[in-house]
């Protein structure tokens, strides 16, 4: 295995927001607070992430077509 | 099970009996319809609603505990195939989780089944404009003979030929960012069982000069891990002597792959 690429010990703030807090699974159902509710009180990182789509709009939409969305 | 004050977080699903060692005071794993879910206890006053409120402002707080989370999630994906969850999903009782597990147990047995031998590695690619800029003014020809027509025009000639200029310069720059961002992405997605393109970040969330230009994430079979490496050394080589910086992180636990299919609003 290539050495260079190996992930640094330390989370960074950029993976923190993009994965941890972004992404893994969501369910619904007999949990204590629903994830919705979650979201509306990411306050400071909802502004952060928020400012992301403008970003892409000003920029235009770098890749389109097939490669838009590779859900 | 009184407790009140405590709250079970769930950090992640497996399908083999994890190892927690090490972690056991605070982690513990319940079993349950064949699977386990890795679970640890943690105090309502943080995690309660009003708690987590207030919370989720501090920010050295959630990047403690998010720490925590990943740290957790890639102790139990050393040894088995995991499904990890978001942040801050809780549950009231061990019992209220089994229910969870009952009730999805048949979704997360086949997105195991999809993960296994497979490992998520991210690629971001950021660029200065400005520096992609210089690099070609002095090689495009077409730019260079608009500037010799400027030099002989008249004023108001003058003032539409650097219009021109800087629209052709703003489609070549263009050009170099779609083309890096997609050659990567396309051979990358070549070597791998699913990938993904997500939304580009900011600068105060990146902590980088540079812009975002690529966010994306790969599913790899272990088998072709090498193979990708190879292939991100090799963009690395081309691209980077181009004036972008290729960043690729991995393993990670399949955050960007586990999604309940066919559940609105799920894991998007």
């Amino acid at each position: 295995m290539n050495n260079a690429v190996i992930k640094s010990k330390e989370i960074t703030l950029l993976e923190i927001l993009d994965r941890v807090l972004d992404k893994g699974v969501v369910i619904s159902g007999d949990i204590v607070i629903s994830v919705a509710d979650v979201d509306l009180i990411y306050l400071g990182l909802k502004v952060l992430l928020s400012s992301v789509e403008t970003i892409e709009k000003l920029r235009g939409s770098p890749f389109v077509g097939p490669m838009q969305e590779a859900r | 099970m009184v407790e009140n004050q405590q709250l079970v977080y769930l950090y992640c699903v497996a399908d083999k009996e994890p190892k927690i060692n090490g972690l056991g005071n605070i982690l513990y794993s319940i079993y349950h319809n064949s699977l386990y879910a890795v679970a640890g206890r943690v105090e309502q006053l943080e995690f309660g609603e009003e708690g987590l409120k207030k919370k989720m402002a501090d920010f050295e707080w959630v990047k403690t505990r998010a720490g925590l989370h990943e740290k957790i999630i890639e102790r139990v994906m050393s040894d088995t195939n995991v499904i990890p969850f978001k942040f801050a999903t809780l549950f009231n009782t061990d019992d209220s989780l089994k229910a969870m597990l009952e009730q999805y147990g048949q979704e997360f047995k086949a997105i195991l089944r999809k993960l296994a031998n497979k490992q998520e590695w991210g690629l971001k690619i950021y660029c200065n404009p400005e520096k992609l800029k210089t690099r070609f003014l002095n090689s495009q020809e077409k730019i260079s003979e608009i500037e010799d027509e400027i030099k002989t025009s008249s004023v108001g000639k003058g003032y539409f030929l650097k219009k021109k200029k800087e629209q052709l310069i703003e489609r070549i720059l263009n050009d170099r960012i779609n083309e890096c961002g997609r050659e990567s992405f396309e051979l990358l997605k070549e070597l791998s069982f699913e990938a993904r393109i997500n939304r580009l970040l900011p600068k105060d969330v990146t902590e980088r000069e540079d812009d975002m230009i690529l966010n994306s994430a790969f599913l790899v079979d272990r088998d072709e891990v090498d193979d990708f490496q190879n292939m991100i050394d090799t963009l690395k080589v081309h691209y980077e002597s181009k004036g972008f910086l290729l960043d690729c992180t991995g393993p990670w636990p399949p955050y960007n792959f586990c999604g309940l299919l066919g559940r609105k609003g799920q894991n998007e």
